[in-house]
């Protein structure tokens, strides 16, 4: 290290790096089909299209009001669900609570479930269950435990040692230990992560719902698809208003929580 | 009432972290462990909750009811059984931080209540009500509704010699109850304890020699995972010195010794 590292020519070293990335950009531009002039003719094409989406068909927003119910109903049934069954996946993948086979299969399952995203989870339960609101459900369901899971497991392990031994020290079972001394430390945290959860389910089920899983995400898409697109304009607000909503609702529940003086 | 014979742990290389730790408590007394870091003050303690396993020998006592525990071969229901006669008072910050001052307290009890209970149904009236006496007498009743994490290290100490009480023990094993004090609050410690040894005996492990000498019965030094001094609390300074080695008032207050439940 000397003065030169600090030196406005140091940049030229990068020369050669930054025309090896240029020439990068270019070949995967022409192996993609990019094509400027059609960038810029779909873009004039949209510009004239978005005549189409104004003025917002208001007409259509009482009827619209049922699907975002839905919408909201179905994260408000997931993101519980999810929670619950994280503690169980957090318990079993902590490394202070379970044996190591358990923690392994358990850590193993919850980055399965963060690593496939929500649609590819709905896609495979339609198999099962069909479209609809509860194969949506299910799926923001599952997805939630990938994340919430994990936070859970983490939280646990964090936890001193001394303090569970020092509550085993008086005789308590295991399950006294974790009831009295585990849930106590982590629910608190967990109650804050999955409030965060919801709002980003509120986000993925306006997704999920447009291939099919019901409620607002359903309806913009049909408006599109039936070339309704002051219908789809309205749809559209109202799936920012519900993300907006919760995230201001969800964030003003955060800092509560994480301020108040106990949970169990 | 609590009896440890021929206490003896080894490291798989035959190293003795506990050699041969023989002794006694009985009813009112209050008994001082003293010895340098890594002495095996600590690993007597955890031996005689069963939360470490040891080689030779065992740790015996009688509880309520007749009947003899051996807590160093047993395990499961029937160590948990022994365990509620025995009220650990651990290091204040080994209490459960987001729990109320009185729910870690009545954590005391949790060896006596039927598990399934003790998940749907949480505590009594009666038993909050015993707790908070146990509260009371640590001067602490007016902290019960407060969160333990907002405590200082003097009252979180005092929480858990409340907590301990609260268990109703045939005897206490004191985890460095002062360690981590100002003088001012140790003292106060000291002074909690000393009345309470009378009813129930105490056996604690400590670092200030002059306070073991003014408040308890009994001393009993550990050098090296053996006992070289059992006998009177006034100590001189020779034999302090033999206690700790050549650094005697050093190893006395600055050592921070890992704790009865550390690692």
């Amino acid at each position: 290290m000397n003065w030169s590292d600090y030196s406005p020519r140091r940049y030229s070293r990068h020369a050669l790096s930054v025309a090896i990335l240029l020439a990068v950009i270019v070949a995967a531009s022409w192996l993609c089909e990019v094509n400027l002039s059609d960038l810029i003719k779909g873009f004039s094409k949209g510009l004239s299209m978005l005549g189409f989406f104004f003025p917002p068909d208001w007409s259509a927003f009482s009827e619209m009001l049922q699907p975002a119910l839905v919408t909201i109903v179905i994260c408000l049934v997931a993101t519980p669900i999810g929670a619950t069954v994280s503690i169980l996946f957090g318990l079993a993948g902590a490394r202070n609570i379970a044996p190591p086979w358990l923690r392994l299969s358990s850590r193993s399952l919850i980055a399965v479930e963060r690593g496939l995203p929500e649609i590819v989870i709905l896609l495979l339960l339609v198999a099962a269950f069909g479209l609809g609101p509860f194969a949506g459900m299910m799926a923001l369901a599952i997805g939630s435990i990938g994340m919430l899971g994990k936070l859970v497991a983490d939280a646990i392990e964090e936890i001193d040692a001394r303090v569970l031994d020092s509550v085993a020290a008086v005789g308590a079972t295991r399950w006294q230990v974790i009831r009295h001394a585990v849930l106590p430390e982590i629910l608190p945290s967990l109650v804050a992560n999955s409030i965060f959860r919801f709002e980003v389910n509120i986000r993925a089920s306006v997704l999920l719902g447009a291939i099919g899983a019901g409620g607002i995400g359903y309806e913009l898409n049909a408006a599109i698809n039936q070339l309704e697109y002051s219908r789809a304009t309205v749809a559209a607000l109202i799936s920012l208003l519900l993300v907006f909503l919760s995230e201001r609702g969800a964030d003003y529940l955060r800092a509560k929580i994480l301020t108040s003086r106990s949970l169990a | 009432m609590l009896d440890v014979r021929n206490l003896t742990k080894r490291l798989p290389d035959g190293h003795a972290l506990l050699n041969d730790i023989s002794f006694r408590v009985d009813k009112g007394e209050f008994v001082a462990v003293l010895g340098a870091s890594g002495a095996g003050k600590s690993l007597t303690m955890r031996a005689i909750v069963g939360l470490t396993s040891v080689t030779h020998g065992e740790v015996v006592f009688t509880g309520e009811t007749g009947k003899v525990y051996r807590t160093t071969s047993i395990g499961g229901k029937e160590l948990r059984r022994a365990r509620r006669n025995i009220g650990v008072i651990f290091q204040g910050c080994n209490l459960v931080k987001r729990l109320t001052v009185l729910d870690n307290v009545m954590i005391g009890r949790l060896g006596r209540i039927h598990p399934l209970r003790s998940w749907l149904y949480g505590f009594t009236d009666r038993e909050a009500a015993e707790a908070m006496v146990a509260l009371d007498r640590v001067g602490l009743a007016d902290f019960a509704a407060r969160l333990t994490g907002s405590l200082s290290g003097g009252e979180m100490q005092r929480v858990a010699i409340a907590r301990a009480i609260y268990q109703r023990p045939l005897f206490y094993l004191a985890d460095e109850p002062i360690a981590s004090l100002d003088p001012k609050n140790a003292e106060s410690i000291m002074r909690l304890l000393q009345p309470l040894a009378r009813e129930s005996p105490i056996l604690g492990t400590f670092h200030q020699p002059e306070m073991v000498m003014r408040y308890c019965t009994r001393v009993l030094a550990i050098k090296k995972g053996k006992i070289i001094y059992d006998g009177s609390p006034r100590l001189s300074s020779g034999q302090l010195a033999e206690i700790y080695g050549d650094e005697i008032g050093l190893a006395a207050t600055a050592a921070a010794e890992p704790s009865l439940v550390g690692s």
